[in-house]
């Protein structure tokens, strides 16, 4: 009878630990298996920004901060790296701290370069920037060059 | 007669009240000034003066070109020395011992003659037994009838009255002449009487008083040597004097010096009367010669002026800086015009943050008396006004000119990257950026450092305290034909 009642308590014990067991594996699991879809989401990254005079094969060509106005157009060069998911963002151009030029650019996963590129007028000579914005405004990066004779 | 009669009502009744106090104010001034210094030849050397620049004013008129200079330099020395040589007489009248006096009562000259003196001379010389015979001319010259002694021409004083009569004193026999406070003679020898009812006790000193005393308009005193009394001999009246008061008074109506001489008394209240009606005349032309004379026009320009701005509040912009003021009065106004004297001013007490609309009035503009106010422009301003407030704004470089073609500016580093600016909260609500001044791409030939001030526009606009003013922008060159790179060295 005692060996009964002490069988019976040992097997009970053994079901609580393997039931703990198999509920911590779970929720390891689950834990482990849901953490790769919220971080991607968020990891959108502008790994490269910079304006040039040119574009050629995806790549920037004559990178600078001073542009002639004789070079005729200047390229903002952006590369993000990775894309999570198909999103938008912006290249918003200033003169002095006046908008000029809103380029709205659709980025694709898992890694996308765009651009967007603006015609030199003679009016145009000054100080510029170019805030490089997310679909929520948010600006990534602020690149400052100015146009010059 | 009645466009005249129309001219004389309108000009009486552009007299304002403030014309009457001036005119009367300044004619009291300057016959307060003739009254204090009638007394003294500071006076008539300033009548002379005035008279020179009459004769100088007529000289330009006449166009005597030399002649008004001389004048001119003349008075402009003048006033200058009067200052000096006349210091004690000015001195004397300001330096009044009741304050009162310089603007109430009419001063009295100075005894000319010393009669307290005299008196207390002869009445001691009497009690002395000391023989006297003092002679005080009146108006008719004692000349013809006197024979001239000698000169003495000293002040009057007790010792010397009672010297002169000493009887070891070589001159003590005849008699002494006395004009002002000035013994002008001694031992001189009057003419006798030929009265015939004159006491026997009478000896030459009596009766030479007598005779002079008869001949002329002079008093006379005489001390009897024997029985110590005292004489008083005028034309034909012989008084004997008892007190000293009495010889006072009698001397001093001989002398004109007494209040009761009502001819006198009469003559100096003509005197002050004139000179108070010549006063309102003099100042009420100098006002219609200053302020009604000929008109003119004269334009300013005059910096607006603006007050009880809030503290809390600054001036952004203002669309005018200057009021242009076309100006009228007489010609005599208008020379002596300074410019500082025009001012406008604009209240704003009531302005707020923002545009802020004044239409100025005549009551901005403030004017000496006696100029009015023809015309001015603009009559609108414009003021904004703004709270200041700090903003942390980044730096960009300004570049200016052209970069050498085979060159090219790879990346350029600012520091300090942003600074603290102090402005308008209008203006910093709108700015981004802050720019440096601009640089000169032309003259950069490799990598380089510049030091730079940054470009405050709207000037309003203020570097925090705490944040650096000059810049340094670290430029980064490539040569494009070569494709090398140098870091820029150091400032």
């Amino acid at each position: 009878m005692a060996y009964h009642v002490i069988e019976s308590c040992l097997k009970q014990k053994k079901t609580i630990l393997g039931c703990l067991t198999v509920g911590i594996c779970l929720t390891a699991f689950s834990l482990m298996s849901n953490a790769a879809p919220v971080c991607a989401a968020d990891q959108l990254k502008l790994s490269t920004a910079t304006l040039c005079e040119d574009v050629q094969n995806r790549q920037p060509q004559n990178e600078g901060v001073v542009f002639s106005i004789s070079s005729g157009q200047i390229y903002c060069y952006t590369l993000f790296d990775p894309v999570p998911e198909k999103t938008t963002i912006y290249h918003n151009w200033y003169s002095r701290d006046t908008l000029t030029t809103r380029v709205k650019l659709q980025i694709q996963p898992p890694r996308w370069t765009t651009y967007s590129t603006i015609q030199l007028r003679e009016s145009d000579k000054g100080p510029w920037r170019v805030e490089i914005t997310d679909a929520s405004g948010k600006v990534l990066q602020v690149l400052r060059f100015s146009v010059t004779e | 007669m009645a466009d005249n009669m129309e001219t004389v009502l309108i000009f009486i009744k552009s007299i304002r009240w403030q014309d009457m106090v001036d005119i009367i104010l300044n004619s009291y001034i300057l016959f307060r000034f003739y009254v204090l210094f009638r007394i003294t030849n500071l006076f008539r050397i300033l009548i002379g003066l005035s008279i020179l620049l009459i004769v100088q004013r007529i000289a330009v008129s006449m166009g005597l070109i030399v002649t008004s200079w001389v004048i001119q330099g003349i008075t402009a020395v003048s006033a200058l020395v009067i200052i000096v040589v006349f210091r004690n007489e000015i001195r004397s009248v300001l330096q009044v011992k009741n304050v009162r006096a310089l603007f109430w009562g009419v001063p009295q000259a100075s005894v000319q003659s010393p009669v307290q003196i005299i008196a207390d001379s002869v009445v001691d010389m009497a009690r002395k037994r000391i023989g006297a015979l003092i002679v005080f001319p009146g108006k008719e010259n004692l000349g013809e009838v006197v024979q001239s002694g000698t000169l003495w021409d000293g002040i009057v004083s007790k010792e010397m009255i009672t010297s002169i009569f000493w009887e070891e004193n070589p001159v003590h026999d005849g008699a002494a002449i006395i004009e002002g406070d000035r013994v002008r003679e001694v031992a001189a020898i009057l003419p006798l009487s030929r009265r015939q009812d004159l006491p026997s006790y009478y000896g030459t000193r009596h009766r030479a008083a007598v005779g002079l005393a008869e001949m002329t308009d002079a008093l006379v005193i005489v001390v009897s040597e024997e029985r110590g009394t005292i004489l008083l001999m005028k034309n034909a009246t012989i008084t004997p004097v008892l007190k000293k008061e009495d010889l006072q008074q009698h001397l001093q109506e001989h002398l004109g010096m007494t209040d009761k001489n009502p001819s006198r008394v009469r003559k100096e209240k003509i005197e002050i009367w004139l000179a108070a009606i010549i006063s309102f005349v003099m100042i009420t032309g100098v006002w219609f010669n200053i302020s009604r004379g000929m008109d003119s026009l004269v334009t300013l320009e005059v910096p607006v002026e603006y007050m009880n701005r809030n503290p809390a509040m600054e001036i952004i912009n203002a669309s005018v800086d200057n009021i242009k003021i076309q100006l009228g009065g007489s010609v005599t106004l208008m020379r002596s015009l300074k410019p500082d004297q025009v001012r406008v001013r604009v209240d704003l007490g009531k302005s707020v943050a923002g545009q802020n609309i004044f239409t100025i009035t005549n009551d901005n503009i403030s004017l000496p008396p006696g100029i009015f106010i023809k015309s001015f422009t603009p009559s609108v301003v414009d003021v904004t006004m703004d709270i200041p407030e700090k903003k942390e704004l980044p730096v960009q470089v300004d570049w200016t000119g052209r970069l050498p073609d085979h060159l090219r500016i790879e990346r350029i580093t600012v520091n300090p990257s942003t600074v603290q600016i102090i402005g308008g909260q209008r203006i910093l609500e709108h700015m981004e950026t802050v720019y440096t001044e601009k640089i000169p791409l032309d003259s950069i030939k490799t990598s380089q450092t510049f030091v730079v001030n940054l470009a405050l526009n709207p000037p309003s606009l203020k570097v925090a305290p705490g944040s650096k003013d000059k810049i340094t922008v670290e430029c980064v060159v490539k040569n494009i034909d070569t494709a090398q790179t140098a870091p820029p060295p150091k400032p």
